[in-house]
């Protein structure tokens, strides 16, 4: 009776504290199998989800350095793309003046264009060949596509080349369809008029114009740019045709200086050239 | 209905505990809010209540942790009998007061595990007191002082609304 009240009614409290102690250690001696094991088991499927949601952050941090480093990654093989698209093309360029060299009737020096003239309304380049290399003024340059201009001034190591689409150079061409002849003159851009063709004469859009070789300041048989639109309007004795040219003429890069070939000289060109300078004709 | 409280805000504890206290450790140490909720649950209470609440509040610990079954049990009822002895009749209002019983607990909470864990090697529990259980039990005082003075305004509040009815 005394035991009873000493544990229940004095020092209850401690009792209390006692018996949990001694639960608490009774639990963790006692082998961690059974009902033990069991309850572990149904906490952690109950607790499975807020693990889950604990892990999901975690791996959010963890994603979202790896996000970091990808886009890394992604920006680096972006520019290693754009390296190679640009590389592809230039190989698929050099291709085509290879075969463009070695199939043609003309002898060509190889150039690249290394500077481009500032001027809006004076389109000229400047190439890495110059009178060391045998390029002299009044030779036809070309592109892989088709005429792009001509060589109007030589140094010892570059050369400068006047572009078809400017004022001071008209070229004469030749419908590769009908044969009928113009003289092309620049407009804007990469579109030209092909002056001089009669009402009757038969030009019709997507006909392919090439050098004539008439006036021998180019050599006959290159491209030089296709027929988009043909009109007539009344009154006028000539046709109104717009042609755009085959090259690129703001964006060429490896180009071929005609040395020489089949029905044309250079040298004549450039006596030609000097002649007319010297009479105050223009080329 | 209290008890329905105490019980939900043990389990949001518990999972809170699991699931974000982790993340904002400080050198290693992270506050054990178990112990917080102890402190908060049993200061007015009486000790025998306050010894099953801990025994239960630290056994829930244990389904949790893949410890030893009990000895979150045993930590939380020995917190809980001394916080309930101590009482919060002592300097009722007081957050320090209260924030240097959550600290107390905290160290003797982090003691009993400490000395369960390494099977009572000393060295490596003053190591470890000294390295972790410090750190964590102010850690758990600042947590626990903010939730004393939050939970006072609260019940402030509830006051000054009842009044005005």
């Amino acid at each position: 009776m005394q035991l009873r009240f000493f544990l229940f009614e004095r020092h209850r409290d401690k009792t209390a504290l006692v018996v949990a102690v001694a639960l608490s250690i009774f639990l963790m001696t006692r082998d961690d199998g059974g009902k033990a094991a069991t309850a572990r088991a149904f906490s952690a499927v109950l607790l499975g989800p807020a693990v889950r949601v604990g892990a999901y952050f975690d791996s959010m941090e963890e994603l979202r350095s790896e996000n970091r480093r990808l886009r890394e990654l992604a920006a680096s093989l972006y520019h290693e793309r754009e390296r190679l698209v640009r590389q592809g093309r230039e190989r698929d360029r050099l291709r085509r003046l290879l075969e463009l060299r070695e199939k043609s009737p003309f002898r060509f020096l190889p150039c690249e264009v290394i500077a481009h003239s500032s001027s809006r309304f004076h389109q000229a380049v400047t190439v890495d060949r110059g009178e060391a290399d045998g390029a002299r003024a009044g030779m036809a340059v070309v592109g892989y596509r088709g005429l792009a201009g001509r060589v109007t001034q030589t140094f010892e190591n570059t050369s400068r080349v006047l572009l078809i689409n400017n004022k001071a150079i008209a070229v004469s061409c030749r419908d590769h369809r009908s044969g009928v002849v113009g003289i092309l003159e620049w407009e804007r851009g990469n579109l030209f008029r092909l002056e001089y063709v009669g009402r009757e004469e038969d030009v019709a859009p997507g006909d392919t114009l090439l050098t004539s070789g008439l006036g021998r300041l180019f050599p006959e048989g290159f491209p030089v740019g296709t027929v988009f639109q043909v009109s007539t309007e009344p009154g006028n004795l000539s046709r109104r045709i717009g042609v755009v040219s085959m090259a690129d003429l703001h964006k060429l890069e490896e180009l071929f200086i005609v040395v020489s070939g089949e029905g044309w000289d250079a040298e004549a060109v450039f006596d030609e050239l000097q002649r007319r300078e010297g009479g105050g004709e223009t080329p | 209905m209290r008890f329905a409280k105490a019980a939900i805000a043990a389990i949001l504890v518990f999972l809170f505990q699991l699931i974000v206290v982790g993340r904002f450790a400080v050198a290693g140490a992270a506050p054990d809010i178990m112990t917080i909720l102890v402190v908060v649950l049993v200061l007015d209470m009486d000790p025998v209540l306050a010894v099953v609440t801990g025994f239960f509040l630290g056994f829930l610990q244990d389904l949790g942790n893949a410890s030893f079954l009990g000895m979150n049990a045993l930590a939380k009822c020995l917190v809980a009998w001394g916080v309930a002895r101590t009482g919060g009749g002592l300097v009722p209002e007081s957050v320090p007061f209260r924030a240097a019983l959550v600290f107390a607990a905290s160290i003797v909470n982090d003691i009993v595990v400490l000395v369960v864990t390494t099977g009572f090697d000393v060295p490596l529990i003053l190591v470890s007191f000294f390295r972790y259980s410090l750190l964590s039990a102010l850690y758990a005082a600042a947590v626990g002082a903010v939730v004393f003075v939050l939970q006072g305004e609260i019940a402030g509040r509830m006051v000054r609304a009842g009044g005005r009815r």
